[in-house]
């Protein structure tokens, strides 16, 4: 199977302080989700925004393969990206009521964003946004074309912006925590019609999260997230099974999983928190929060395989994890 | 056992301005509510937002008054003590240790406030606020810095030492991990949890988060619209959820276990509102097995064995 999105080598800088991305490497298949999972400061957004040319300013993106659908996007102007956003490439994020223009209506939106990337009517675009708000679950959408965003609930809210991200029939969604302010009920029904839609329309998807959940629930294939770099990479099935990066597997500890940890025993825990990486770090980021770091660890780290197709970075066997339960 | 709270049919009750010539809407966030939260203990109260939980925390924190009904901390009616006893015997920690803190003032300020407000001396301020630093995980040198020095779970650690720094025997949690990433949410969790052993705390843990919960507390009161629909035992409730809404919350749990999919949860898109409640049981619009008569009648709360559930068909 050949990439749709294809990422290698992915560098991002703001302002010669800091880096936020430090060689991220990502594949995301036709009719897969690929989960880019850590926590706040990983560098997870940041790379997605990147890989969209949505960089706030001062940011600097760097990258050895960025290509979307065989057409390397480095070289690509402002304008011809924007012609790609919305269309092929469709992006959802986490707080719909700021991704909605509040001035106008939701139907208008919709409308806008056919029009311009496809030309063709309004009147055409607008049918077109009543059904895709019918197909992702919203009743009376004759209705809620002419309704502005405050006028709905956050699940709604996000629902349209599905069906907005939805009115081209792109190919890539990018979806970066498009459920985390949203009760639950209503996270499981927006990433249960995720699902569908890319059975039956068959989207890639990008699937940024913090929640390992939700990854273990919807991701074929995961990749880890911590300090600016992918730590660990691998399918759901061998990442859950056999987590071999030290942070993957601090992290699975940390979730309090019915039936797994007793009730009020305590859980297991990273000391410290997500560091700030400054230009010209080596090594292991994770190393100062890390039980296992030794001297090895400053120095530059090998990507090893556990098996073919997971991949993590560190200096440790794979084995480690048996042994150290010993 | 005896009670450390006790909720007596309490309900609240806003009005929300809606404009100079609308009749205001009227919100019955809490609408009628009895509970007895045992001492000693962890008591969830779960729900949606909008189900009055977090209205519910302030009512029993004396922050609102209640527009009926009655509270009794420790025995006695909120109504009948003023604010410097409550405080010595009831104290909050919020979400968002962010906006929680005043930014202007450090640590040490920030900790011994409730003492300064009792009446303490600056001296004994002093140590008594980097006993508590230390308590919960706070190097004594913190007490000098800004909220805005400290991380996220850091910050946290403070609002929690300033909640214990009076030696209360309650602490009301609002949501106090929803705002930490998960590796720092297991460390605010095991100190909240070994506080509670260690001090002899009754914890009120308000949480959408079912498995939080389910880890850290005895009994859950599940919340919707303003009522409490379910109440039972923590064990209880997870292994044989009663109410219709109970079940639905417990199914979009998402544990990480890979290959379970996205359950259906199966409630609808009919969200519900606190001032336009639904005639009959409230949960009518989205419950799965709604009957004609659910659509009439509200459900009283009824005891089967140990737990109290709100639903005609249960």
């Amino acid at each position: 199977m050949s990439a749709l999105l294809e990422v290698s080598g992915l560098r991002v800088r703001f302002n010669d302080v800091a880096e936020a991305v430090r060689g991220v490497s990502v594949q995301v298949n036709k009719g897969e989700t690929h989960c880019l999972v850590g926590e706040s400061g990983c560098g997870k957004s940041v790379s997605a925004l990147a890989v969209m040319g949505l960089l706030a300013k001062g940011g600097i993106r760097t990258a050895d393969t960025l290509s979307f659908a065989g057409q390397d996007l480095r070289g690509l102007t402002e304008s011809q990206m924007s012609r790609l956003r919305g269309d092929k490439m469709a992006m959802i994020f986490q707080e719909p009521m700021t991704s909605l223009n509040p001035a106008y209506t939701i139907g208008s939106q919709m409308a806008e964003v056919r029009v311009r990337h496809r030309g063709g009517s309004k009147r055409e675009a607008l049918d077109r946004a009543a059904a895709l708000l019918g197909r992702v679950g919203i009743t009376a959408p004759g209705m809620r074309l002419a309704q502005y965003p405050h006028q709905l609930s956050g699940g709604l809210r996000q629902r349209v912006m599905i069906a907005m991200a939805l009115m081209c029939d792109p190919d890539l969604l990018i979806a970066d925590e498009p459920t985390t302010a949203l009760d639950v009920t209503v996270q499981a029904q927006i990433l249960r019609l995720l699902m569908e839609l890319q059975r039956e329309l068959g989207l890639a998807i990008l699937l940024i999260t913090h929640d390992l959940g939700i990854v273990a629930r919807m991701a074929h294939r995961v990749s880890v997230m911590y300090a600016g770099k992918v730590v660990e990479s691998a399918t759901a099935e061998a990442l859950f099974a056999a987590p071999t990066h030290p942070y993957t597997n601090g992290l699975l500890d940390c979730v309090p999983t019915p039936g797994k940890v007793a009730r009020g025993a305590e859980l297991g825990s990273i000391p410290g928190s997500v560091p700030r990486i400054p230009l010209g770090f080596e090594g292991c980021g994770f190393r100062d929060r890390c039980r296992h770091a030794t001297d090895a660890c400053t120095r530059d780290i090998p990507t090893q395989s556990r098996i073919p197709g997971h991949d993590y970075a560190c200096v440790l066997p794979s084995t480690w994890p048996a042994e150290h339960a010993r | 056992m005896s009670a450390a709270i006790e909720i007596r049919d309490v309900a609240k009750i806003f009005r929300q301005s809606t404009g100079l010539f609308s009749a205001p809407r009227m919100v019955r966030a809490v609408d009628g509510v009895s509970l007895s939260v045992p001492a000693g203990g962890c008591f969830g109260i779960v729900g949606e937002s909008g189900c009055g939980k977090s209205t519910l925390a302030r009512l029993i924190l004396g922050l609102h008054p209640t527009s009926s009904g009655d509270i009794l901390v420790d025995g006695r009616s909120l109504l009948a003590m003023d604010r410097r006893e409550r405080a010595r015997l009831i104290q909050p920690v919020f979400q968002d240790p962010f906006s929680s803190l005043n930014p202007r003032r450090s640590i040490r300020d920030i900790v011994g406030l409730p003492l300064a407000a009792q009446g303490i001396s600056g001296k004994e301020i002093d140590t008594r606020v980097h006993a508590m630093l230390e308590r919960v995980g706070l190097r004594a040198e913190m007490a000098s810095r800004l909220p805005s020095q400290l991380s996220g779970g850091q910050r946290q650690r403070v609002a929690i030492a300033r909640a214990l720094v009076l030696g209360p025997r309650i602490v009301v949690c609002d949501e106090p991990t929803s705002a930490l990433d998960v590796s720092v949410q297991a460390q605010i969790l095991n100190l909240l949890n070994e506080l509670r052993r260690d001090l002899g705390l009754t914890l009120v843990f308000i949480s959408h988060n079912l498995a939080v919960v389910e880890h850290i507390c005895d009994e859950v009161a599940v919340m919707y619209l303003g009522r409490v629909v379910e109440h039972a035992d923590t064990d209880a409730l997870f292994r044989a959820p009663t109410h219709p809404y109970t079940r639905a919350l417990l199914a979009s749990v998402l544990t990480p276990e890979p290959g379970l999919g996205i359950p259906d949860v199966g409630l609808g898109d009919a969200y519900p509102d606190p001032a336009n409640v639904p005639a009959g049981c409230r949960f009518h619009p989205r419950c799965p097995i709604v009957t004609d008569r659910c659509r009439g009648e509200a459900p009283l709360p009824r005891k089967i064995g140990a737990r109290t559930v709100e639903c005609l068909l249960a």
